[in-house]
């Protein structure tokens, strides 16, 4: 089995179930939401009171996942100029972002345990990375496509 | 199992230059490289018809079918 081609799909396919779950999840208990959500202000307060070495742990942890993830995405937009959008080196890149993003939901799912509203954090992180997934499955179907349109004479 | 192509003999039993043949059939000589090579993955029925037409045969002289057994 070819893994770009096949489990990367399924991967992405377990993900998109995964935060389906989540969201299902979230609607059946969105009445037991209401009084959290009137806590707002409260949520707020916290975040202004962010313990000092939670802060640090997460902002080194999301450094160390968003520096390259940026350089990828230089990388990716550099190859866009030059006019090389299907090539098998974007598809590369925007699988290292995925992951990158994975590795900043992952820090700051570690760091919610000290401060609940990171968990949030963690799953808009995780919905990105998720997106960018698909996005590159997309391109890996479309270089397919067009090197057999290539060699269509 | 695969589709041979015979361009070659067709074009040697003609007399036609790639280059010419290519500026006919309004291909790259590059693609009608790849063609001729057996590189490519399908056959345009309009290439094909250009083809026919210009070396006055049939699809079945250019292209043939060689079964593994």
């Amino acid at each position: 089995m070819n893994w770009t081609k096949d489990k990367s799909i399924a991967l992405s396919r377990v993900c998109v179930v995964m935060f389906a779950a989540l969201l299902l999840a979230l609607d059946v208990s969105a009445v037991l939401m209401v009084p959290m959500v009137e806590r707002r202000t409260q949520m707020f307060l916290m975040l202004v009171t962010l313990d000092h070495g939670t802060w640090t742990v997460l902002v080194a942890l999301c450094s160390v996942f968003a520096w390259p993830a940026l350089w990828k995405l230089w990388r990716l937009l550099g190859n866009l100029r030059e006019e090389k959008v299907f090539v098998e080196d974007n598809v590369r890149l925007m699988r290292a972002v995925s992951w990158c993003c994975v590795g900043v939901a992952a820090s700051c799912l570690f760091c919610g345990f000290e401060y609940a509203p990171l968990f949030a954090l963690a799953v808009a992180a995780g919905f990105m990375a998720l997106i960018v997934r698909i996005v590159k499955n997309v391109f890996q179907q479309a270089i397919a496509m067009k090197s057999e349109l290539d060699l269509t004479i | 199992m695969r589709i041979i192509v015979n361009l070659d003999v067709m074009m040697a039993k003609r007399k036609i230059s790639s280059n010419e043949l290519a500026e006919r059939v309004g291909i790259t000589p590059a693609n009608l490289s790849i063609l001729k090579t057996g590189k490519a993955r399908a056959v345009r029925f309009s290439t094909l018809m250009a083809l026919c037409h210009e070396l006055k045969c049939q699809p079945g002289d250019i292209l043939e079918f060689e079964d593994d057994e």
